[in-house]
């Protein structure tokens, strides 16, 4: 749009033709007050709070809807704009309770500080106030709904943000109430962001009621590790305790939103189940010890189980929430004591059969997309932001087609969705490739596959549109053709100029291929390791039952004749009974470190807090490891230095040989897909108490049609694999769609 | 929830509107499940409306509470709306409501112990010209007094 020149408060400015007056008056730094105005949200123009003179209007009017004209003269801080302002400022207050103090929104509320400039020290309304009667609406938000002005920012949060309309505006007049039907809970994976939105004391964060005010705190900017798109966040502390985490504007990432996860995550920092403090297992007695000894016994039982030539005999595990910089000196202490037993990926059942599948469309290019194939995956909770992504895409008119197991709730339009059996996963991809390779000479292994109309149709969007994208979801990790999938995916991308996004990992596990945290030459991967019993494994923030894909396998491995070092931040009975030392680090918010997100960006973020008692930040700990194990090449001062020396390491990657295979092999029994509650999927969140008590942590449930349910013969009421049995007929055939809040055991 | 009839009244509306506007008809909708609900919406009423018209249910509740015109408790066989509106108010409607009260025994938004009969006050129903005035069921009454209301009020079964 053409530039345009205006005049505001007798300084011209550039603006482009029908932008808001308000955006123009933000970006020149011109303070006008506003409350319904958000820049994310549709103008609603209801508070009229931002009313500014236009010459030649009769009226003042509304900055946020009044769109910017060549020529156009605007006063923001004459008489005329003065007066309005008050008099509707003295609206505003008529029945909102002029009690700050007792207001939890008190320092950071917007009323309160537009009201200090432009409202008047006495009232003329000396009736009754209004009260609204509060109801709970969840675990997360408290509501104070007497407070409430009326702006609806949060219901249009819903309705245009969150995808679900959840508040409303209820009555009218007087009567007009800002409620969710029935006064049901908030069910959305986005709602904290209306807390941030709301500009009063209505909605405010409940773990964090009352307990300090916003200007005893410091704010550190962060990132948060739970997804691959790594948000950006304050923490925000108070005596070296993070109390409390919002969002910081980034429009590349998270744009001003977060999702629940990330922003109540920091409730289990404070968690009792904490390491606090290293120990060591002597005659298998747990014994609190300084680091200097635990270290030592450290090395020693290291050097005890290894000779000088089996370093082979070491292998190192690391969770997917690690930092780069720990992934980084966790792999280069394994490779420099000789060994290539190193593995973050822990819930694959068949490691022969990893997925390898590049992302190569940014975060926000996902907007634009015109057409979008989402396989084996309910992106609404295990990616929220990259989901978020999505439906302002199919807001903007794109068209979304899914293959799935089975129907999830997506807060967007879904063109089809595709209901198919794991076993059949491989086989409509194929049926898609063939279509699309209709004139070009077509592959061997698609000599036998006719394609089905679904599959057509697909192959057609794919082919058509302009920016196409297929993502590949955590459900297929565990497919036994999981990688004839992704390398069938890659084929149809590249045929049909499409986009491929792989958010079949998550956390930060594309840092951990960053790091190199993978098998080199002759090492083993996790399963390998476990498989092979190994003489000693180093253990980076891992929790055998919930992390391995097979648990028990997990826990043979760690018994006896082992010498396990395990570095964690929580404990609990399992990490106990099998580590030979505990060393307690650092946990989120605690340590210095980056995330790399899925655009492939490095996001460097510092401690907000020092570790709590004698925890230690991870890198440090492996750092002075390297130096007690005498290795070189571990001279770091501060964690930037060894951030740059992983992000310029050279790495090939090796060309995938690996065979497609599209042979929908005949009767193979059940598929069981098993998937983490989201608020379940690492450590920190698991001890996160109010996320457990929404309706998305208390999902637990193993989905079957009934014919499944007949061969497995179990019914409803009745538990598969210890979760309460779930019989719908919307699953696929011979699959077991479980998403479970605790781990399932050793799944076959 | 909504009956059969209800659902060939409710799509007659839904066809005057663009195809995927139906939430256009939700007012003419809840019109209808009201009058077949003992004349007031319930919350499930609501949800069936929200399910029939692939609406929010919040959506639905807001238009369902924003006008005056949908009942969210049972309601009398016949509605009093009396106008207390300016005209109507220099006329003496404040009187004729007080009468109306203590000749039913209810308060305004209250239904008689038999069922018969509830009052609402409403705001202006465009009849100035004949204040004070009431309305029942489709038809308005106007210059009202104490005798006519007696006589009104007899021909109420």
């Amino acid at each position: 749009m053409a530039d345009i020149e205006i005049e505001i408060d007798g300084n011209v400015v550039t603006a482009q033709a029908g932008e808001m007056l308000i955006s123009v008056t933000d970006r020149e730094g011109i303070s006008v007050p506003r409350f319904c105005y958000h820049k994310k949200l549709s103008v609603a123009a209801s508070c009229r709070m931002c009313l500014v003179d236009v010459e030649g209007a009769p009226k003042p009017q509304t900055a946020c809807s009044t769109p910017v004209n060549e020529g156009m003269k605007v006063h923001t801080q004459n008489a005329k704009v003065k007066a309005s302002q008050k008099a509707v400022m003295e609206f505003l207050l008529v029945n909102h309770p002029l009690d700050c103090p007792i207001c939890d929104q008190g320092g950071e509320c917007e009323l309160q500080d537009v009201a200090m400039t432009y409202g008047s020290d006495m009232s003329y309304f000396s009736e009754g106030k209004r009260v609204v009667v509060d109801n709970d609406i969840g675990p997360l938000i408290h509501t104070d709904m007497t407070r409430c002005i009326h702006c609806t920012r949060c219901v249009r949060f819903g309705n245009e943000i969150g995808g679900i309309a959840e508040m409303g505006g209820t009555g009218r007049g007087e009567d007009l109430k800002i409620e969710p039907f029935l006064q049901e809970g908030i069910t959305s994976e986005l709602s904290g962001n209306m807390i941030d939105v709301c500009p009063v004391g209505a909605l405010t964060s409940k773990p964090f009621r009352y307990a300090l005010r916003t200007w005893q705190m410091n704010a550190t900017p962060s990132i948060a590790r739970h997804d691959l798109v790594g948000s950006n966040v304050f923490a925000q502390t108070y005596k070296g305790k993070v109390r409390r985490v919002v969002a910081k504007d980034n429009d590349n990432v998270n744009e001003t939103w977060i999702s629940d996860r990330d922003r109540f995550s920091y409730e289990g920092l404070s968690h009792e189940n904490r390491l606090l403090k290293p120990q060591i297992k002597l005659n298998g007695k747990w014994k609190e010890v300084q680091w200097n000894e635990a270290l030592e016994f450290t090395v020693r039982g290291l050097a005890n189980q290894v000779s000088d030539n089996q370093a082979n005999e070491i292998g190192a595990l690391a969770s997917n929430t690690a930092t780069l910089e720990e992934f980084y000196l966790l792999q280069k202490i394994l490779r420099e004591m000789g060994s290539e037993n190193i593995d973050h990926r822990l819930d694959i059942k068949d490691l022969e059969n990893s997925i390898t599948l590049d992302s190569n469309i940014k975060l926000t290019e996902l907007e634009s997309i015109d057409y979008g194939l989402i396989i084996g995956s309910n992106p609404r909770l295990e990616q929220p932001m990259i989901n978020h992504r999505l439906r302002k895409a199919v807001l903007a008119g794109a068209d979304i087609d899914v293959v799935n197991v089975m129907p999830f709730d997506f807060n967007y339009r879904i063109n089809s969705e595709n209901i198919i059996s794991p076993y059949q996963t491989a086989t409509i991809l194929a049926e898609i490739s063939k279509s699309v390779l209709k004139s070009v000479h077509a592959k061997n292994y698609l000599s036998n596959v006719s394609a089905r109309d679904s599959a057509q149709s697909i192959a057609n969007r794919l082919l058509t549109a302009d920016n196409s994208v297929i993502i590949l979801g955590e459900h297929i990790i565990n497919n036994p053709q999981a990688i004839s999938i992704a390398k069938l995916i890659s084929e149809i991308a590249q045929q049909t100029n499409s986009a491929t996004l792989n958010i079949s990992a998550t956390s930060n596990s594309i840092a951990a291929e960053m790091a190199n945290f993978v098998p080199g030459q002759g090492g083993l991967d996790a399963n390998a390791m476990l498989a092979a019993k190994l003489k000693a494994y180093i253990l980076l923030d891992i929790y055998p039952e919930y992390d391995f894909h097979n648990s028990v396998k997990a826990l043979e491995a760690f018994g006896n004749n082992t010498f396990v070092v395990s570095m964690n931040s929580f404990k609990d009975k399992v990490i106990s009974q099998c580590s030979d030392v505990m060393l307690p680090i650092a946990s989120f918010y605690e340590t210095s470190g980056s995330h790399v997100n899925i655009d492939g960006k490095v996001q460097s973020f510092a401690a907000a807090v020092s570790a709590p008692s004698e925890s230690k930040p991870a890198w440090k700990v492996l750092k002075v490891l390297a130096d007690l194990l005498k290795l070189q090449g571990f001279h770091y001062e501060d964690s930037t230095q060894i951030t740059s020396e992983a992000v310029n390491q050279n790495r090939q990657k090796a060309t995938d040989e690996r065979p497609v295979s599209v042979i929908a092999e005949a009767k193979r029994g059940i598929d069981v897909i098993y998937q983490k509650s989201p608020y379940a999927t690492d450590v920190l969140l698991r001890h996160a108490s109010a996320l457990h008590a929404t309706k998305i942590g208390q999902v637990h449930l193993a989905s079957m049609n009934k014919s499944t349910a007949e061969k497995l013969q179990v019914e409803r009421g009745k538990k598969y694999l210890g979760v309460p049995v779930m019989v719908t007929e919307s699953v696929a055939n011979d699959c077991v769609f479980i998403n479970a809040r605790h781990p399932i055991g050793g799944k076959s | 929830m909504i009956s059969d009839k209800a659902k060939e009244q409710i799509d007659a509306w839904i066809k005057k509107y663009p195809e995927g506007r139906q939430s256009s008809a939700v007012m003419e909708a809840l019109k209808i499940v009201q009058a077949e609900n003992a004349n007031s919406l319930s919350a499930e009423a609501i949800q069936a409306v929200a399910d029939y018209l692939d609406m929010p249910r919040i959506a639905v509740q807001e238009v369902a509470t924003f006008y005056e015109n949908y009942n969210h408790k049972p309601a009398g066989k016949h509605t009093i709306r009396i106008c207390h509106n300016i005209s109507c108010m220099l006329n003496g409607a404040d009187n004729l409501i007080d009468y109306l009260e203590q000749k039913l025994g209810i308060r305004t938004g209250e239904v008689t112990k038999d069922g018969l009969i509830n009052v609402k006050k409403v705001e202006c129903l465009g009849a100035c010209v004949g204040a004070p005035m009431f309305q029942i069921g489709d038809k308005y009454y106007e210059n009202l007094t104490e005798k006519k209301i007696d006589e009104i009020l007899a021909t109420l079964k």
